[in-house]
C-alpha cells in the first residue's frame, strides 16, 4: 500500500501541478497577484478581521445582565456614554478609584475613561521623548567605528529582545520595597510613596523607565538606519568649509535622518498608545490604567463585554487619529528632504 | 543623551597656572576638540552599557542571593563561591537556584512549548509572507495602496480587542455559518494562530523591501528560459532574498517569545497544554511561598535564547528592522 502510492503519487501530482501552472501562466496580473494574496488575507481574515467586527458588532449592544453577553442594540449609545464620562459602569465597578487618586495628571472622582486616556497619553509622550534623546545617543555610539562594537551593539539590543513577562519580572523585583536596593533610598529622598508598585504615580514612573529602558534600542537601531544612509562626502565639505560637530548635527545629520526618526517614532507611539504586558507585569492595571488596561479589566473583571469593545475601538480610533498626522507630516518632510 | 552632551565642557576656563594634570587636560581640549569629543564618546559607551546591562545583571544577584532575599545590593547576599566548588546543589542554597528553577516547575516545558509555537509560527509567517511580499513588493496591481494600508490597521488595535471572538471561536461558543469550529483552546492551534495572524505584518513590510530590491532583469531572464511565474518566485526571487527572509524569520521568533497577551490568557497554564514561557514564570508566584530568587533564576534562563540569538543574528536583527521600518 504505502510502496504502491509512493509510487503513483509523483506523476499524479505532477500532472497537476503543470495543469495548475499552465491554469496560473494565463492569469492576468492582476489575478496572479489576488492568488498569491489570498493566503494571507485567509489568515488575516480568520484571526484578525473578523474578530475586529465581530468586536465592532458588540459595541453596538448595551452590555449584558444575568449571565447573558449583550444586550439590545444600542447603535452608537456606548461611543457617547464613554466619551462623555456617562457610562454608568466605567467609573465605579472596575477599578478602585482610592488607588488612582495620587495619579499626578488625574484629579480624583473623574470619569474613569478620562483617566485611562490621561495616563495613555502621558506615557506615549514621554516614553517617546525619553526613547528618541536615548536612542539618538546609542545610535550616534552605534555608529562610529571601534573594537568591540559588535558586542556593544548586542548590549544595546539586548534588552529590546527580552520577552515582556521577564522585563516585567526585573522591574517588579528591583522596586520591591523587601528585595530591590533602590526603594528606601529613593523613598528617603521622596521621591517615592510607601509602597510604589502599589501607587499610581510611582508605578507610572517605574513602568515608563522599564519601557524605555526596553525600546529605546529599537529607536536607536531605526535612527542608525538614518544616519548610515547620508552621503559621507556632505560631512567632508561641511568639515572643509569649517562647520563645528554641533552644525554639522545641525544642518546635516538633523534633517537627513527626520524622515527615519519620524517613522520611529511613530511605531513607538503606536506601540506605547496600546501599553499593556509591561503594566500588567510590573504592577498591575488597577494601579497604572491604560486604555489597553481599560479594555481589558472592563472584559475580564467585570464582564461588561459591550463596553469593553468601545473602548477598544475608541483606542484604535486614537491611534489611528496619530498615524494620519504622522504620516501627513512625514509627507511633508519627505518632500522638503528630497525636493 | 550625547546631543544635550555637545556644549563643550570647559569649566575651569578662568583658572590658569595652577596647571594640574586635570587643568592641562582641560587647556588640551579646547586646543584640540577632536579630544573632548572622544571622552565624551567614551562617557556615553559606559553610560549606555551600564544603563542597558545593569538589570540583568542585578538579576543574577538576585538569583543568587538564595532564599530569604532581602535588599539585594550589587553583591548577592549571603552568597557562598564555596559552594560553587562544592557542587552543592541542594535547596536553598544559591547555585542550586538554577537547578531548582526545574524542578519546583517545569520550567524546562515552558520553555520547550515557546520554542515550538515560535518555530511553527515563523514557518506559517514565513510562507505566507514571502507570497505577499513579492506580490507587494514586484507586481502592479489595483488596490495595492488600500490593502497594505489594511493590513497596517491591525496594528490600531489594542490586543484584546481581537480576544473575545476568537476565544469563542476556539472554546467551540460560537458556529459560523452552522458549521462547528474544531476547539482550539488548551492547542497549540489557539496560539500560533493568532500570533501567525499578528505578526504576519511586520514581515510583509520586511520582505516587500528585499523583494522589491531585486532587479527586474534576473526574474524576466528565468520566464524566457521558460520557468513558470510560480517557478520564477521559489527558485530565483525567494533564494536570492534568502537574508530578507531569514532577517523575518528571527524577527518573528523573537516577537512570538516576547509576546504577553495572547500567551497569557490562550491557555489555562498547564505546561501540557501548550502555554509558553509567560505562564512558566508566573507559575511561581502561585506554586510556593514567594521566592524571588527562583523568579530571577528563572528569568535568566527564560532570556538565555533570545540573548543567543542576538548575539548569532546581530546584523540580521539590525538589517531587518531598519528595512522593515523605512520601506517607503
Amino acid at each position: 500500500m504505502g510502496t504502491e502510492t509512493q509510487r503513483t503519487a509523483p506523476t499524479e501530482r505532477s500532472g497537476v501541478v503543470s495543469r495548475a501552472s499552465t491554469w496560473m501562466e494565463n492569469l492576468s496580473e492582476q489575478a496572479y497577484a489576488y492568488l498569491l494574496l489570498a493566503p494571507a488575507f485567509l489568515l488575516l481574515t480568520l484571526i484578525a478581521f473578523w474578530p475586529l467586527f465581530e468586536t465592532f458588532r458588540m459595541s453596538l449592544y448595551a452590555d449584558g445582565r444575568g449571565g447573558e453577553t449583550l444586550g439590545e442594540f444600542v447603535a452608537i449609545d456606548n461611543y457617547v456614554q464613554v466619551l462623555t464620562g456617562g457610562n454608568p459602569f466605567l467609573p465605579r465597578e472596575v477599578i478602585d478609584l482610592s488607588l488612582t487618586s495620587s495619579f499626578p495628571f488625574v484629579e480624583l472622582g473623574e470619569p474613569f475613561f478620562r483617566q485611562a486616556l490621561l495616563v495613555t497619553l502621558s506615557f506615549a509622550i514621554l516614553s517617546v521623548i525619553f526613547e528618541t534623546l536615548l536612542g539618538f545617543g546609542q545610535a550616534f555610539v552605534m555608529a562610529k567605528d571601534y573594537r568591540g562594537r559588535r558586542w556593544f551593539r548586542v548590549a544595546i539590543i539586548l534588552p529590546w529582545a527580552i520577552p515582556i513577562v521577564i522585563q516585567g519580572m526585573i522591574f517588579y523585583l528591583m522596586f520591591q520595597p523587601t528585595v530591590g536596593f533602590m526603594t528606601e533610598p529613593l523613598q528617603a529622598i521622596g521621591v517615592f510613596g510607601g509602597s510604589p508598585l502599589s501607587t499610581s504615580r510611582d508605578s507610572f514612573f517605574i513602568i515608563l523607565v522599564a519601557d524605555i529602558w526596553k525600546t529605546s534600542a529599537f529607536m536607536a537601531l531605526l535612527i542608525l538606519a538614518g544616519m548610515q544612509s547620508i552621503d559621507r562626502s556632505l560631512y567632508d565639505v561641511a568639515k572643509v568649509s569649517g562647520a563645528s560637530r554641533w552644525q554639522q548635527f545641525r544642518m546635516i545629520t538633523l534633517p537627513l535622518v527626520l524622515p527615519a526618526l519620524l517613522v520611529a517614532m511613530l511605531f513607538r507611539t503606536l506601540d506605547a498608545m496600546r501599553v499593556f504586558g509591561i503594566i500588567e507585569t510590573v504592577s498591575s492595571c488597577s494601579t497604572v490604567p491604560s486604555m489597553t488596561c481599560l479594555v481589558v479589566e472592563t472584559m475580564f473583571s467585570a464582564r461588561l463585554y459591550a463596553s469593553a469593545a468601545t473602548v477598544a475601538f475608541i483606542t484604535a480610533g486614537l491611534i489611528g487619529v496619530v498615524v494620519s498626522v504622522y504620516l501627513i507630516k512625514f509627507r511633508d518632510t519627505e518632500r522638503g528632504a528630497y525636493a | 543623551m550625547s546631543v544635550e552632551d555637545r556644549p563643550d565642557p570647559t569649566p575651569a576656563d578662568g583658572d590658569d597656572e595652577a596647571a594640574g594634570p586635570f587643568e592641562r587636560w582641560v587647556r588640551d581640549t579646547i586646543r584640540n576638540p577632536e579630544k573632548a569629543y572622544k571622552a565624551m564618546f567614551y562617557t556615553a559607551l559606559i553610560f549606555f552599557l551600564i544603563t542597558t546591562l545593569f538589570p540583568l545583571y542585578w538579576l543574577l544577584m538576585v538569583a543568587l542571593s538564595g532564599e530569604t532575599t532581602q535588599d539585594v545590593g550589587l553583591l548577592p547576599r549571603g552568597f557562598d563561591p564555596g559552594l560553587l566548588l562544592e557542587g552543592d546543589l541542594t535547596m536553598g542554597a544559591e547555585p542550586g537556584v538554577f537547578v531548582n528553577v526545574f524542578t519546583v516547575v517545569p520550567f524546562h516545558r515552558y520553555m520547550l512549548n515557546s520554542f515550538v509555537l515560535a518555530l511553527v509560527t515563523t514557518a506559517i509567517v514565513l510562507l505566507v509572507a514571502s507570497l505577499a511580499g513579492y506580490v507587494f513588493g514586484r507586481l502592479q496591481f489595483k488596490g495595492k495602496t488600500p490593502l497594505l494600508l489594511l493590513i497596517l490597521v491591525i496594528s490600531f488595535f489594542p490586543p484584546a480587542a481581537f480576544f473575545i471572538p476568537l476565544y469563542q471561536l476556539f472554546n467551540q461558543n460560537i458556529t459560523p455559518f452552522g458549521l462547528t469550529p474544531p476547539e482550539l483552546f488548551n492547542t497549540p492551534a489557539a496560539m500560533f494562530l493568532p500570533f501567525s495572524a499578528l505578526f504576519l505584518p511586520l514581515s510583509i513590510f520586511i520582505l516587500t523591501t528585499f523583494y522589491s530590491q531585486i532587479p527586474d532583469g534576473l526574474e524576466d531572464a528565468a520566464r524566457v528560459e521558460g520557468t513558470t511565474r510560480l517557478g520564477a518566485l521559489f527558485r530565483v526571487i525567494i533564494p536570492l532574498s534568502a537574508p530578507g527572509v531569514a532577517t523575518a524569520g528571527i524577527l518573528t521568533f523573537i516577537a512570538v517569545y516576547n509576546e504577553f497577551f495572547f500567551s497569557f490568557l490562550m491557555t489555562d497554564g498547564g505546561p501540557e497544554n501548550w502555554a509558553p514561557l509567560v505562564e512558566g514564570l508566573i507559575a511561581y508566584q502561585g506554586q510556593y511561598r514567594i521566592r524571588y530568587d527562583l523568579m530571577a533564576a528563572a528569568s535568566i534562563v527564560g532570556v538565555l535564547p533570545v540573548a543567543i540569538l542576538v548575539v548569532v543574528a546581530q546584523e540580521k536583527i539590525v538589517s531587518g528592522l531598519t528595512a522593515g521600518a523605512l520601506k517607503e
